[in-house]
């Protein structure tokens, strides 16, 4: 690894600026595995286990993380699986001081919601998404990444909505981040009621004072339609107007008052007559309650249960994820009234998602990585060092999934084929990064060569597999002892998961 | 003085209808831009500040160029230069930043910008290899927002592949050859490639006799002129950009209007008639349009400047336009001005804009590009 003293006096600029506020070492991180272990790679033709389970619940395995896998029970690759997923499932009970230490710089992160309107909007989007690449690179809680990111889509917000600028700061810590492996009725309901939803889906502006006056419907049918029953999940038009009016007068105080961003219910602009929604009768002067009427009774919703099923399914499986894969995750999701460990250990249990019976073998490594995850596999599995400013963070936008920018409330897509299109900007960034031209980020190829152990470990390193001879030729030019790394990365087995 | 270019690609050659934006930023005065020198109220309203018919170029009776716009005044007597007068949007806080945001937004608090919502609402589904947009690109303006991809370059050499592309290029065919998945859209990206890659080395030199700016016209007209050549070079190496962005900057003329504006206003005639004279028949496919968050009060304030106002004027050159004047003037009698004293805004800015991308292919778009107006598209 480069010296980080001598890589900063380098580097110059942003990093420099930094020193003062954090001091040398706390502004790159890097080497996201220990620096002196040699890693595992994997040596099979098809992908195993541990590489499929790796490579779908985090976003991607980094030097050593096999080995620390396979360390949980020696001589039992399965019992090691079976160990890790449990410690995934508890992310509580693992440290995560690297992933924090990767972002102490960032003093927004930890701002109080309403001192958020302090920061200019493009210094809080800049923190919000270095941030969240440094802790989905760095982080040991990998699978809670990877939920993270997952529920972000799920509870889509835009920062160019209105005071989302400021707001989805509080949204991704808050909402997501709070309860991305919590219950699912919990992070309904801080998303329905945090600042940031009521300002991007217009909740703020729900209300009802006269007669006359029509509910705003925006969140309600996004509630139905996007973050509980699903478009199909049986429900009509009848009741997204029966749920608007459930949430009138929940609102949020905007920026050029005092309690800036509090969210508060105004009972002289909530409807308080008789509703009824899904069949469900919420009784008149129901006030606030019916707010949590409403959301009690969409998660605990049968269709709920599937949407939300399906969606993992498509995360974690395939784009087309088997019926019978949904119906058993949606089981474990209604059983468990929503709680997310209980309803992912499921999935990480179906031969669906291993993929270790011959059906359903050919699902491993079939699914292509997004933008966001295939930046973050490139530093993970190069061990890179990284500032994650803004000449990397730019690749996102260019890949065409800018985290907290995507303008419509059904999130990025999670199928590949809204993003295999992009390949340009993939092989562009596998370039530069291989080339060290990127301000601030760093790999070190001959180090990582002689940690793997030669050119064929670390070929396996980075496809998840043996090299098939074609992979051989193309990537390893004859006589050279290393890869070429920037090919490497731009090769298509390093675009899936 | 920062100007940034911004562009997104869209990988499809064959698609090749460029919109060029030039966003002129601080506010430029419509009544510099285009006088209306028939108008006894201008002359009242700005006695140091106003031009004589005599010292301008005409358009009609009653609205003229100053001679800085000499280069635009006979694409606008062909009929390929549409000028909008009294044009801007409903935001009356007359603030740089409220309302270049909701112009580059079209409209109040929705999510993401005017164009990119009309990039992803017209890109390309109907192909089993969904040609991604493959953007090229420092900053991406508020109006790119939400596009499939965008991004910010200052020169061409950033969207080379490498240095080696030909080898790269080989190897990248080799690996992608009969992957079901990537296959086609390797293949587009790899052509893509190439096709940078011969624009890299192809001569940059404009054509048709086109000349744009250098040094002696200043250091505005220079930089805004290189800005225009590259996008121009991009345009006729059809690497399938569908949008580019150009930001104009420094047009908020408090104090002295004519040393903040005049140099501007060359830098604007000079690059675009160079832009139109390079892309020849190119520009008939290519519309440039030109605008700005709000135009400045009719009176002139006692530092020979003008102070933030409302209605503007914005300009739409090339790709098919109906050149020519277009504006029901309200005239600058005291009682036809607005607030403190502004031009009223006659003509919504997404009124012309819809016109412009109905002809890119956002006809049918157009109601989800502006969900929150009613559209009454100009003939433009």
């Amino acid at each position: 690894m480069i010296d980080r003293r001598a890589f900063l006096i380098a580097s110059g600029g942003a990093c420099v600026a930094t020193l003062g506020a954090c001091g040398p070492l706390d502004t790159l991180v890097g080497g996201f595995a220990p620096a002196d272990a040699r890693f595992l790679a994997p040596e099979s033709e098809p992908i195993d286990l541990v590489q499929h389970v790796l490579a779908r619940c985090t976003f991607g395995p980094r030097p050593g993380d096999r080995a620390a896998l396979l360390a949980l029970a020696p001589g039992d690759p399965r019992a090691a699986v079976e160990a890790w997923i449990e410690r995934q499932l508890a992310p509580e009970t693992r440290d995560d001081d690297a992933a924090e230490r990767a972002v102490r710089r960032f003093d927004s992160l930890s701002a109080p919601v309403a001192e958020l309107y302090e920061y200019k909007p493009r210094v809080l989007l800049r923190e919000l998404t270095s941030a969240a690449v440094l802790r989905a690179s760095a982080s040991r809680r990998d699978l809670q990444q990877v939920l993270v990111e997952f529920w972000n889509d799920h509870f889509n917000v835009d920062s160019s909505k209105g005071e989302c600028a400021w707001l989805c700061a509080a949204h991704d810590r808050d909402v997501i981040r709070a309860h991305a492996l919590g219950s699912f009725r919990d992070l309904l309901g801080a998303a329905a009621l945090g600042p940031a939803m009521l300002w991007y889906l217009d909740g703020r502006v729900n209300v009802k004072r006269r007669s006359d006056e029509r509910p705003n419907e925006n969140y309600a049918r996004e509630l139905l339609e996007l973050h509980t029953l699903g478009v199909h999940g049986g429900y009509t038009q009848a009741d997204v107007m029966e749920a608007a009016r459930c949430l009138t007068g929940w609102t949020v105080r905007d920026k050029t008052g005092l309690r800036k961003a509090r969210v508060e219910f105004l009972a002289d602009a909530h409807d308080d007559g008789e509703k009824s929604v899904l069949g469900e009768r919420f009784p008149a002067g129901g006030g606030e309650r019916d707010a949590r009427q409403l959301l009690d009774l969409v998660a605990r919703h049968p269709s709920t249960a599937r949407h939300v099923a399906r969606k993992l399914c498509v995360r974690f499986i395939a784009d087309e994820p088997p019926p019978a894969a949904v119906a058993a995750v949606a089981r474990a999701f209604e059983r468990s009234a929503g709680d997310l460990r209980a309803t992912l250990r499921a999935l990480f249990a179906l031969p669906e998602f291993r993929g270790d019976e011959h059906e359903f073998a050919a699902l491993r490594g079939a699914k292509l990585k997004r933008p966001f995850h295939y930046l973050v596999s490139i530093l993970r599995a190069t061990g890179a060092e990284t500032d994650a400013g803004e000449e990397l963070c730019a690749y996102l936008a260019r890949m065409g999934q800018a985290p907290f920018q995507h303008p419509t409330p059904d999130g990025p897509a999670l199928e590949a084929s809204a993003w295999q299109g992009a390949l340009f900007w993939r092989w562009k960034l596998a370039s530069a990064v291989a080339s060290n031209r990127i301000e601030g980020t760093r790999v070190d190829l001959g180090a990582l060569v002689s940690r793997a152990g030669g050119a064929d470990a670390l070929l396996a390193h980075f496809l998840g597999r043996r090299a098939t001879s074609r992979e051989r030729r193309v990537l390893v030019a004859d006589g050279a002892n290393s890869p070429e790394l920037g090919l490497l990365l731009a090769a298509p087995a390093f675009q899936r998961c | 003085m920062t100007q940034e270019l911004a562009i997104a690609m869209d990988g499809t050659p064959d698609d090749a209808r460029a919109l060029v934006v030039v966003f002129l930023r601080g506010g430029a005065d419509g009544l510099a831009l285009v006088p209306p020198t028939g108008d006894d109220g201008y002359h009242r309203a700005r006695p140091r500040l106003a031009l004589e018919a005599k010292e301008t170029l005409a358009l009609d009776a009653r609205f003229a160029f100053p001679r800085e716009l000499a280069e635009l005044h006979p694409w606008f007597l062909e009929g390929r230069l549409a000028v909008v007068h009294a044009c801007g949007s409903d935001d009356e806080t007359r603030s740089h930043f409220e309302a270049q945001d909701l112009m580059e937004h079209g409209g109040a608090t929705i999510a993401g910008g005017w164009i990119g919502r009309f990039l992803r609402s017209t890109a390309s589904r109907a192909s089993t290899s969904p040609r991604g947009a493959l953007a090229i690109g420092a900053l991406v303006p508020e109006s790119l927002r939400g596009a499939p991809s965008a991004t910010a370059l200052r020169s061409i050499d950033e969207v080379r592949l490498g240095d080696d592309a030909g080898g790269l290029r080989g190897a990248l065919g080799e690996l992608y050859a009969g992957d079901e998945l990537l296959g086609a859209s390797a293949r587009d990206a790899l052509s893509a490639a190439a096709r940078i890659g011969e624009l890299v080395r192809a001569d940059p030199r404009p054509e048709h006799g086109a000349e744009y700016p250098d040094a002696r016209a200043g250091n505005v007209a220079e930089s805004f002129g290189r800005e225009l050549a590259l996008v121009a070079r991009l345009v006729k190496a059809r690497v399938g950009m569908r949008a580019a962005t150009i930001d104009l900057d420094g047009w908020d003329s408090h104090f002295v209007q004519g040393t903040v504006v005049q140099p501007r206003m060359r830098a604007l005639s000079l690059g675009l008639a160079a832009f139109a004279r390079d892309l020849g028949p190119g520009l008939d496919t290519t519309s440039v349009v030109v605008m700005t968050e709000f135009g400045r009060r009719v009176g002139e304030n006692g530092s020979l400047g003008t102070d933030h106002g409302r209605g503007g004027a914005l300009f739409v050159l090339g790709g098919g336009t109906r050149g020519g004047l277009h504006c029901r003037w309200p005239g600058l009698e005291e009682a036809s001005l607005v607030g403190p004293g502004d031009l009223a805004v006659v003509h919504d800015y997404r009124d012309a804009l819809a016109s412009v991308l109905a002809r890119h292919g956002g006809a049918r778009a157009l109601g989800t590009i502006f969900p929150d107006r009613e559209l009454a598209p100009l003939p433009l």
